[in-house]
């Protein structure tokens, strides 16, 4: 019969029989992964490859010559050492931040909400420019306090990639502590459990995945930061720096390949405990629960008022000095007020910005055709490429985005390589962006979809339309909000990244973030501030237009800050 | 076109949800796939329309084979339990969807729409968005979705479960009256007795990917094939016999006389059935055929009716439900009484 041979093999989800419909999902599933393959599977092989090739064939030469130096394991102490504190710093400040936005009665939340995240809007190089004005050489505190600070180095790599982090431990635990369950939280209290045993008890163990989640993101993104150690590290020298220094200094490939390999280690070991743990979390919170309401209290609330404001006022304060440093005269010797940083005389000019510009809104768009049609695939046509696509879709989430970038160049400055014809351009630099980011949109897409479910698909089927049609009919019209958030993610990402796209920037296609590096490196601080004021504006721009544009379409509950 | 399915077998993974399922529907009639969840009715109605591939077996329409067709060829129209309205249409889009797949021309296409909208009395909802419907408003508007392309048979997944009693209890009757002015053979997947009682021609009750038993909403009530049967349907004493070799049947050490015209299709007799309300009680003075002495064991009052569970004298440890409508004498706690299962009202259960 040939219900029982066509169908025995094949999971229960998929609807039988429709031949036209299964070659056009399998065309499209195979659509989707050859980019994939092409611009994230070939670099990381690349970069294994690289790793291994000496002078005299492959071998272990680069790992003997690394490991061997004494250098290589002061820089290894360095990066672990800077990375544990500022991880420390981060996740724990973050941590009672989110907790006094999500269970205590502060005012004007909704500030406190996106003031927390503004440094996602700068270049990751912001915070190390906003101390260096502070409290740098010529910075405000030693010129005009007469303090003697000096902030290059360990401390100042570590504050600045605390901030710089900040905003990614926030938004992870803030979701932990959203959740809680009313009713055991009344248990506590009429069994006579303290506010801090509560805490100890329930909260702390409830929030447990969040906060190690906190942690690995945090100490994988700090480990594998680029800008903040090269504008304010001075002599402290980190290995996403030397990483820099071996590739574009001395054009070693092969050591730099190793570092790469080594800070690829720490950030797939964390992904892999990440999932491990939250593999774990279930049915913390069920249908039943109550949502927490949070009853005012007033020690704790004036408590954690001061608290979340002073933290505010510190995060901003960076970059309001950053600000604040782009319209005067010669900081901080002569603080009248002047537009001209803002006339962009040195270097290309205003060409980089607009070059950032161009090639974010190029990821935007390409990133979201590319996101949105994996995650299609994978959710609704299922056939035996959804598992191996839907694992390299997420990939990218335990690659660095200075080790894909070096991946990048190993593979396409290769002239042995077709590909090689995009070495150089902007359109490489697009793909680059769109792959170092494509984990996150990934999520964001396959949520949205999974929220649509399958009813609307079966629905559509049973009433005569084909896997086209829903899809045009049904599956894009609901799903475009999501894919327009997704969209705005990979353009503020793309505007402020700086160590996925540090090796692939040459002089004819220069990056703005690339260039706030290159002032600052000059000692041009003013101007490096106000390029940076012009990102961050830019960033503004896009989230306000882009957020009224979904207010008037009446889609208010998708969220475009991640 | 009667529909016919045959030693249909589906599994998911170890878990077997049809196991050899065969089953006739004649050309209009109102079936309802009735039992607990789990019990394989869903899937079903899912291999049916086409969502779910069969692992073996056959479906035929009027004679023609379906295995090979895919659902979206079968012409069948489905109502899901979650309205699964599309959110981004307004009502009348909706109900045209099912055309505009079927590229029927606009002026037809809108005089279809206004009539399956009349059909359901929605007609002024015609450019509302889902989300502005009550859920009985966007369950009758997917049954006119349904509906619209003209469809060889309904099938309904559950629909009237998320809605409140009230509603329900409406849109049950409107179905009804839908499919009997249409004469549509329907199918309905439910776990909620009543509601396949009050509305099926025929009940089709499963139990773990099998059929228990096929028949009028009459005749399972009153002729429950299995103890399963018996106690989804209603309730049911269940009195199970005593052990040994016997000839007639024997519960409590006593002989109950039972009605050969009430026995039960089942081959080996296991158990003997009887409503609680068929139960009458008696004083302690007592005598005959079927009575037992027993005494009271819980009083439950319930409005219309008083549910009194006893236990026989000489079967202590097995409660029996006995139901006493109207304003009857209540017996009190502990009191000893007498109970009479008439011979008539004992079903033999496999």
């Amino acid at each position: 019969m040939s219900v029982t041979t066509a169908g025995a093999s094949r999971p229960a989800s998929h609807l039988p029989g429709r031949t036209s419909d299964r070659s056009i999902t399998l065309a499209l599933s195979i659509l989707a992964a050859i980019p994939i393959l092409l611009f994230l599977l070939l670099p990381l092989t690349g970069i294994l490859l690289r790793g291994f090739e000496t002078p005299d064939g492959f071998g272990l030469g680069n790992f003997v010559q690394t490991f061997g130096a004494e250098r290589f394991w002061r820089l290894v102490g360095n990066s672990i050492s800077m990375s544990l504190t500022s991880t420390l710093i981060a996740v724990g400040l973050a941590y009672f931040y989110a907790y006094a936005l999500q269970r205590a009665a502060i005012p004007l939340k909704p500030f406190l909400r996106i003031a927390v995240l503004t440094p996602l809007f700068a270049p990751s190089l912001v915070q190390a420019q906003g101390l260096i004005l502070l409290l740098g050489r010529n910075g405000a505190l030693n010129r005009f306090l007469g303090f003697d600070i000096d902030i290059y180095g360990f401390w100042g790599t570590t504050i600045a990639n605390a901030l710089y982090a900040f905003p990614y431990a926030y938004l992870i635990l803030s979701a932990a502590l959203a959740v809680a369950d009313a009713r055991i939280y009344e248990s506590a209290e009429t069994l006579g459990a303290r506010p801090t045993r509560i805490f100890r008890d329930v909260t702390l163990p409830a929030t447990r995945f969040g906060l190690a989640a906190a942690i690995f993101v945090v100490f994988t993104l700090v480990m594998t930061d680029f800008g903040n150690p090269m504008v304010i590290g001075g002599d402290f020298s980190v290995l996403a720096t030397e990483v820099y220094n071996q590739v574009i200094g001395q054009a070693q490939f092969g050591l730099g390949a190793v570092i790469g390999i080594v800070l690829l280690v720490p950030a797939v070991l964390a992904k892999l405990i990440e999932k491990r743990i939250s593999s774990r979390q279930h049915a913390l919170v069920t249908a039943q629960s109550k949502p927490l309401t949070v009853k005012p209290a007033r020690g704790r609330d004036i408590a954690f008022s001061v608290y979340a404001y002073v933290i505010v006022a510190l995060i901003l304060s960076v970059l309001a000095i950053v600000v604040l440093a782009s319209f005067v005269r010669l900081w901080p010797y002569n603080m009248s007020f002047t537009l001209r940083h803002y006339q962009f005389d040195v270097q290309n000019g205003t060409a980089p910005l607009w070059n950032s510009v161009g090639v974010s809104l190029a990821t935007a768009v390409l990133g979201v055709a590319i996101t949105g049609l994996t995650a299609i695939v994978v959710h609704k046509f299922r056939n035996p490429l959804t598992g191996p696509l839907s694992m390299l879709a997420i990939l990218p989430a335990a690659v660095p985005g200075m080790v894909l970038g070096l991946g990048y160049v190993l593979t396409f400055n290769d002239p042995a390589n077709p590909l090689n014809i995009l070495y150089g351009s902007f359109a490489l630099i697009v793909i680059l962006s769109v792959y170092y980011n494509h984990a996150h949109a990934f999520l964001i897409s396959s949520t949205s979809l999974k929220q649509i479910g399958s009813v609307f698909d079966e629905a559509s089927t049973t009433l005569g339309g084909s896997t086209l049609t829903t899809l045009r009919k049904v599956t894009l019209p609901l799903l475009w909000p999501t894919l327009l958030g997704v969209g705005v993610f990979y353009f503020m990402r793309t505007m402020v990244s700086l160590s996925a796209v540090i090796f692939l920037v040459t002089p004819s296609t220069q990056l703005a973030a690339v260039s706030v590096l290159q002032l600052s490196d000059r000692g041009a601080l003013n101007q490096a501030a106000a390029f940076s004021v012009c990102i961050m504006a830019i960033v503004v721009a896009c989230l306000v237009i882009v957020r009224t544009i979904l207010w008037l379409a009446g889609a208010r509950n998708v969220t475009l800050i991640r | 076109m009667d529909l016919s399915i045959h030693d249909l077998v589906k599994r998911f993974g170890k878990l077997t949800a049809l196991d050899h399922v065969s089953l006739e529907v004649a050309q209009g009639s109102f079936v309802c796939f009735l039992g607990p969840s789990g019990c394989g009715k869903t899937t079903l109605l899912r291999v049916i329309a086409g969502l779910e591939e069969a692992d073996g077996g056959s479906i035929r329409l009027g004679g023609s084979d379906l295995s090979a067709i895919p659902a979206r060829n079968r012409n069948f129209g489905v109502v899901f339990q979650s309205y699964s309205l599309f959110p981004n249409m307004t009502a009348a889009r909706n109900v045209g969807y099912g055309l505009e797949c079927r590229r029927w021309d606009r002026a037809r296409m809108q005089s279809r729409i206004k009539e399956m909208l009349d059909l359901v009395h929605l007609a002024d909802q015609a450019e509302k968005l889902p989300s502005q419907m009550s859920g009985g408003q966007q369950q009758r508007i997917a049954l006119a979705r349904a509906l619209a392309p003209d469809p060889s048979a309904l099938l309904l997944d559950e629909p009237l479960s998320a809605l409140d009693a009230k509603v329900r209890e409406e849109l049950r009757v409107e179905i009804r009256a839908v499919q009997k002015r249409l004469g549509i053979t329907t199918i309905m997947v439910t776990h909620d007795q009543e509601e396949a009682l009050a509305m099926a021609d025929l009940i089709v009750v499963m139990s773990k990917g099998r059929i228990e038993q096929i028949g009028t909403p009459q005749q399972l009530y009153r002729e429950p094939a299995t103890a399963f049967v018996a106690d989804f349907i209603g309730r049911m004493n269940v009195l199970p016999l005593d052990p040994g070799p016997q000839d007639g049947f024997r519960f409590a050490g006593t002989q109950l006389e039972v009605r050969t015209a009430a026995k039960g299709p089942g081959t080996a007799p296991a158990a003997l059935g009887i409503r609680p309300e068929a139960i009458t009680l008696k004083g302690t003075e007592a005598a005959g055929p079927n009575v037992l002495p027993a005494s009271v064991r819980t009083v439950t009052f319930l409005g219309n009716i008083t549910r009194i569970e006893v236990e026989p004298d000489t079967r202590p440890g097995t409660g029996i439900l006995v139901e006493l409508h109207g304003m009857a004498r209540v017996p009190a706690l502990g009191e000893r009484l007498a109970i009479d299962l008439p011979a008539e009202a004992l079903r033999v259960l496999s």
